[in-house]
């Protein structure tokens, strides 16, 4: 008797365990290991090194909150949280005022080349951020060409420009890069409003100010709401924009720069990370709460045509005005390009036409490209592969716990760069058991961490399209599941797979914030060049090294477009 | 040599031990003979997908058995039990062409090129695509009777053991699906594969199945013909759930081993057949009962008749064709919701609005007692 039930309790469960077919679980714990040693242990670890004395080494007998204490000591510490603050709210109140009336303008006023203004409105925040910042330097700054221009007006009154260089500049530069976030968002929510919601409104006698109030304007509210947020998580994470034009002026991502680089103090660049992280984190979840409200959008299945304005005067001034702002983003890149081409730029017109910028790159930064080529493409690589399995689990077999890896697997998107960095750092750098520091290894962890996400995205959009159903009439058929897999779920999810893959790729090649805390001699890339020569103040070089860049990354995307549709830009919205 | 499939004592809990505990199926037990087509019937949510899932392996039982011939299969994996499964949503991939989506189940098994071209022409002659097949588009770029085709012949090719249907012809529209079913019954006749053909289309099940079993909240009401099931319903629910079923509410007078009386509120006398008494098993005097006639065994009159009959006032009259359905209300005391009669023709002197007699035919009609089942 007692003999039986114990068969029935232990060697039947184990029989059919193994009868099963137990592929799935041997592929799934990789990715599961993965993140435990290289996300989940770094944070941990960052986390505790935040209580510990100034320094970088790990000694658990002394925690305390000294390094928190600064922020009520420091002034350089209070004002980086204050300019942080200041910078990430102004930006993201300017990219909401430049971003609604542009998306408002294009879904509803009838003007011309929406659709170039469409795929032009997505370049800032594809192409490189820092990039952007050093060129408003040669437009705006000490030797500036406009800044020349504008003083030779204004001096006759008086007035004289101040170099770009500090918060405004900051500010300027991170909304004409942020504001796309907003006019996608705001565009995609004003002209997918149901207009029969808005027509039943005027029939029923409402005045045009009183629909957009109570109709038009609380519908697209979250979705606006939404991409402010995005934005603040954006700038409040941003590091290359403040250290090529922040001047004197830190902030957070910049701080933590500067206590790794200046002082070797990895527990009180710990302390400003996990601050840094609080911010965001709260920020995130006020999102959150503001995306799920976004539900209502998509009660109605009947809709109508969207009525264009037509009046000249709505026309002409929606057309000047999203010409100015697209000039004024494109700016940068357009300056770049001539400035690669000059020895120098420091009067109204550049001086001294050369490709010499250019025909210097293989001698100067022949290492440079081979290593952002190699280290991107590496980590594109295990990136697809880790975001797909992951995506795979999460969204199929629904795992309990399968929001915590969700989350995990998200986190690293609003980590800004430079924390995932001090992460890495404080876990396998001097005397941790895996010593990484200084290799190609540490730097390609680093970016599976943060771009993963592109990939789990992408590949969970393709899997919630693919039916159930297709994989589970393949099993039946009498295929096993890794059988299933290569020839059912992976033909149509690799689309998925691959438009995740080129976004990784091509936002890899500019990455800065968290390569500069990790490069050694041997490892350095195109944007740390870029940001070397900058600071030397070799904008010619830098100028040439960024059109490399531009026109590479331009490519890929434009490619990409051309044969997936419009659903690159999307991508990058929520990014 | 195809074998009866058997499930014994079947219970499936989902989320079991959580509170969000769904019990679909409880204690089913029946037997599906060799090379049979059986149709599982039900209204939504009672468990037959689930069994068919079962079946398949792609849910695991809670407790009980599935037995294929004297094999219990219970705990053998989906991909070893050579099954056939058609998908209500067809599940075509659409990265494949029609040939090796068809193809698949063989390509799985490893046949050589040869052997599985034979194989595919063969099965696909019988579902009659042959001319879809010397195109050999994409399955996206068909019609939905012939995606349908192609999932059967996906699911033949192998020459599984057992052929399960998931509400098939869903996806389809009405005229389709009339034919489809036809096609279905055809196909399965010249394979002789024993099939499981779910729906929750009542009309369908009684077209296609050589036999049904009825379903509610996870058990097994009644099995049997079509035939059996609607001359015979063992309780109010298969009575209703099979065609249309009229009820009204009567109380028993007296009662002997071939006939029992009944009054209805008015005062009129019924002498039903003791045959067509399903239950209660032994009536008492003064029972209150429910008492069932399908719409033909009700008519309509405007003369008093010897037969025994009740007053009702025509409200609507629809003209379905081959019969003309009069919908009749009546007394709440007699019944509270209208009556159905269908007529082989038009009473001519009959409108709507009309005040009429409801004549009973006695002999077909039957007595549940209690109405908590309906």
């Amino acid at each position: 008797m007692k003999m039986a039930s114990f068969f029935k309790k232990i060697v039947i469960p184990i029989k059919r365990f193994f009868q099963k077919d137990l592929t799935p679980y041997i592929v799934f714990s990789i990715p599961l290991i993965f993140l435990v040693v290289f996300l989940f242990w770094p944070l941990a670890n960052t986390f505790i090194r935040a209580f510990m004395d100034k320094g970088s080494k790990f000694d658990l007998s002394h925690l305390n909150l000294n390094n928190f204490r600064k922020f009520l000591e420091s002034p350089l510490y209070q004002k980086s949280l204050r300019n942080s603050f200041f910078l990430s709210i102004s930006v993201m109140i300017f990219s909401l005022l430049i971003g609604i009336p542009m998306g408002y303008i294009v879904a509803r006023v009838q003007i011309p080349a929406k659709n170039l203004l469409l795929s032009l409105g997505i370049l800032p925040v594809i192409m490189p951020s820092f990039v952007g910042a050093f060129s408003w330097i040669i437009l705006l700054g000490r030797q500036g060409v406009l800044r020349h221009a504008l003083n030779a007006i204004l001096l006759p009154i008086g007035i004289e420009l101040p170099p770009i260089y500090g918060m405004f500049g900051m500010i300027l530069t991170m909304t004409l890069t942020y504001y796309p976030f907003v006019f996608l968002l705001s565009y995609s929510a004003f002209s997918s409003a149901n207009p029969l919601l808005e027509e039943a409104a005027m029939l029923m006698g409402a005045s045009k100010w009183r629909i957009f109030r109570t109709i038009t304007l609380p519908l697209i509210l979250p979705s606006i709401g939404a991409s402010g947020l995005l934005v603040f998580i954006r700038s409040i994470g941003s590091f290359g924009i403040p250290a090529i034009i922040g001047g004197q002026q830190y902030v957070l991502p910049t701080l933590i720069y500067f206590r790794v680089n200046g002082f070797w103090d990895l527990n009180g660049a710990s302390a400003i990370a996990v601050v840094n992280v609080i911010i965001t984190a709260a920020v995130l979840m006020v999102q959150k709460y503001v995306v799920s409200k976004r539900e209502y959008e998509t009660i109605t299945t009947s809709r109508s045509e969207q009525k264009l304005y037509s009046h000249w005067a709505a026309r002409l001034f929606g057309t000047v005005f999203c010409l100015i702002v697209l000039i004024l983003s494109l700016a940068p890149q357009i300056t770049i390009i001539i400035m690669s081409f000059f020895e120098k730029w420091h009067g109204l017109a550049p001086e001294g036409f050369t490709l010499k910028n250019y025909a210097r790159i293989p001698q100067v930064s022949r290492r440079e490209l081979t290593n952002s080529i190699y280290l991107s493409s590496m980590a594109t690589f295990f990136a697809a592969i880790l975001g797909s399995i992951i995506a795979y689990i999460t969204e199929r077999r629904k795992p309990k716990g399968s929001a915590v890896l969700d989350m995990a697997i998200m986190a690293p998107f609003v980590l800004p760069g430079t924390v995932v960095a001090v992460a890495l750092i404080s876990a396998f750098s001097g005397d941790s058991i895996i010593s990484l520091g200084g290799t190609f290894a540490i730097i390609i962890i680093a970016y599976m961490i943060r771009r993963t996400p592109y990939v789990y995205r992408s590949v969970v959009a393709s899997l919630t399209q693919l039916d159930p159903k297709l994989e589970e009439s393949s099993i039946i058929a009498g295929a096993t599941w890794f059988y299933t897999f290569r020839r059912v779920s992976l033909p149509l999810i690799l689309p998925g797979i691959i438009s995740g893959s080129i976004l990784t790729f091509t936002t890899l090649l500019q990455e800065l914030s968290t390569t500069i805390l990790l490069y050694g001699p041997k490892t350095r890339t195109v944007p740390i060049q870029i940001y070397a020569a900058v600071a030397d103040g070799k904008m010619g070089e830098a100028s040439a090294l960024s059109t490399v860049l531009l026109v590479v990354v331009f490519i890929i995307v434009y490619l990409m477009n051309t044969f997936q549709g419009n659903k690159m830009a999307d991508s990058f919205k929520m990014g | 040599m195809k074998k009866p499939l058997q499930y014994d004592r079947v219970n499936k809990i989902f989320n079991e031990g959580s509170k969000h505990a769904v019990h679909a199926l409880r204690d089913v037990s029946f037997a599906i003979n060799a090379g049979e087509l059986f149709c599982l019937l039900g209204p939504s949510g009672c468990g037959k997908t689930t069994i068919l899932r079962c079946t398949a392996g792609l849910e695991s039982l809670t407790s009980g058995h599935i037995l294929y011939g004297d094999q219990d299969i219970t705990s053998i994996p989906p991909y070893r039990r050579n099954i056939g499964m058609v998908f209500q949503s067809f599940a075509l991939y659409p990265h494949m062409n029609v040939f090796e989506n068809v193809a698949y189940g063989l390509r799985v098994r490893k046949l050589d090129d040869k052997e599985v071209k034979r194989k595919v022409n063969q099965i696909i002659e019988l579902v009659g695509l042959a001319d879809v097949l010397r195109r050999n588009p994409s399955p996206t770029a068909l019609s939905g009777g012939q995606q349908q085709r192609v999932a059967i012949a996906r699911a033949l090719v192998y020459d599984p053991d057992v052929l399960l249907l998931d509400e098939p012809l869903a996806n389809l529209d009405a005229k389709l699906r009339r034919y489809m079913r036809a096609e279905i019954r055809r196909i399965q006749k010249a394979t002789n594969i024993t099939t499981i053909f779910v729906t929750h289309d009542q009309e369908e099940a009684m077209a296609v199945g050589d036999r049904l079993a009825v379903l509610r909240d996870g058990i097994v009401e009644q099995i049997g013909t079509s035939n059996e099931l609607y001359h015979n319903p063992c309780n109010a629910f298969v009575a209703n759930f099979i065609g249309k079923m009229n009820f009204f509410y009567a109380q028993i007078l007296a009662c002997d081993s071939h006939w029992v009386k009944a009054t209805l509120y008015d005062g009129t006398l019924l002498s039903i057949p003791r045959k067509n008494y399903r239950e209660p098993i032994h009536p008492i005097r003064g029972d209150r009962i429910l008492i069932a006639a399908r719409p033909e065994h009700l008519s309509i009159s405007t003369e008093a008749s010897s037969s025994p009959s009740i007053a009702g006032q025509v409200s609507i009259i629809q003209h379905l064709g081959h019969i003309v359905r009069y919908e009749v209300d009546v007394a709440p005391e007699f019944s509270d919701q209208p009556l159905e009669i269908d007529m082989d023709s038009l009473v001519e002197s009959v409108r709507e609005k009309d005040n009429i007699r409801i004549v009973f035919d006695q002999q077909k009609i039957a007595v549940y007692g209690s109405d908590a089942s309906r």
